[in-house]
């Protein structure tokens, strides 16, 4: 961690629509504030948007943390939940698992993780059954 | 903001030679209703058209004006975080008014519009020609 870095965490409450999407709105208006370019705005709230979807559609809860440094903006997701089995399907643009009552929120094109990884510049995902999934997303600045 | 307004300008200020299609020019194209629009003057870059938000924030750009058959607070989301022009609910669902507040607080302007999603859709293809803003769109037939 450098000095210059900026560091913020928003915890995401499962199955809350209600709230589902504030955090990575109060992302792309930090960084906003920081006079970073628009269209890496745009990248990095797509995928924190996308993210957090996600964990308010299948795990119980999550951390998304935003680091900020002159180099890079990252976010980081953990959380609790079911895990994913098998990573290299849930890829797969069009594959989802999301419920009926999901499909009709406007949920479950099976475009969110290809959309992260199209999104960022770096991309790396881990999970364990039964325990939850790890995602961390950076672009790079200029 | 009147509706007469809207109505009646199509092209925005300022532009010359290849005008593109304006937020009232969209409205206008469809039959719409503005239920928010405080800018109308401001450009459509393009249109999508999704139900499902995730192939929205895939397929538009920029100043794209999304077009859907879904009504809830996360169409209003997905249009902020994806820095869209405008979102138009077809089909004359009701918008309820946490949506129309949402959209308020977040700047988004919206459209109703009574037409089917594919009406609604392919009378902009018309008016925009496929998701680009082309010399001569804006003023509605
Ligand atoms: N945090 C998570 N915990 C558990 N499973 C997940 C998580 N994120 C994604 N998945 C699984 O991976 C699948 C694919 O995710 P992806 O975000 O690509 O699509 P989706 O969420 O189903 O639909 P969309 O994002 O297009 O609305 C999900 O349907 C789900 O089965
Ligand atoms: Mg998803």
């Amino acid at each position: 961690m450098t000095e210059a870095e900026f560091v913020r965490a928003y915890e995401i409450v499962g199955a809350d629509f209600t709230n589902a999407g504030r955090a990575s709105t109060s992302i792309k208006e930090t960084l906003k504030n920081m006079g970073l370019a628009s269209a890496l705005i745009r990248r990095v709230a797509i995928a924190a948007y996308e993210a957090e979807m996600n964990t308010v559609m299948y795990a119980r809860r999550a951390t998304m943390t935003l680091h900020v440094t002159p180099a890079d903006v990252t976010i980081d997701v953990q959380d609790e939940g079911p895990g994913i089995p098998d990573i290299q399907l849930a890829m797969q643009e069009g594959y989802s698992t999301a419920t009926a009552a999901m499909r009709e929120m406007g949920f479950g094109a099976g475009m969110g993780l290809p959309n992260i990884r199209r999104n960022a510049d770096q991309f790396a995902i881990t999970s364990e059954v039964n325990r939850g999934t790890a995602l961390v997303m950076t672009v790079h600045v200029g | 903001m009147s509706e007469a307004r809207l109505a009646d300008t199509g092209v925005p200020a300022g532009s010359s030679g290849a005008a593109a299609l304006t937020l009232a020019g969209v409205c206008a194209a469809i039959g719409a209703e503005a239920l928010w629009c405080p800018a109308p003057d401001v450009a459509a870059a393009g249109v999508v058209a999704a139900d499902l938000m995730s192939d929205v924030l895939v397929d538009a750009r920029p100043g794209f004006v999304l077009v859907t058959g879904l009504v809830n607070v996360q169409v209003i989301r997905t249009a902020a975080i994806a820095d869209l022009a405008a979102v138009v609910f077809a089909r004359g669902k009701a918008v309820p008014p946490d949506v129309l507040d949402l959209a308020r607080q977040m700047s988004v302007p919206v459209f109703a519009c009574p037409d089917s999603l594919f009406e609604t859709a392919g009378r902009l293809y018309a008016a925009i020609g496929g998701g680009r803003a082309q010399p001569g769109a804006g003023r509605p037939a």
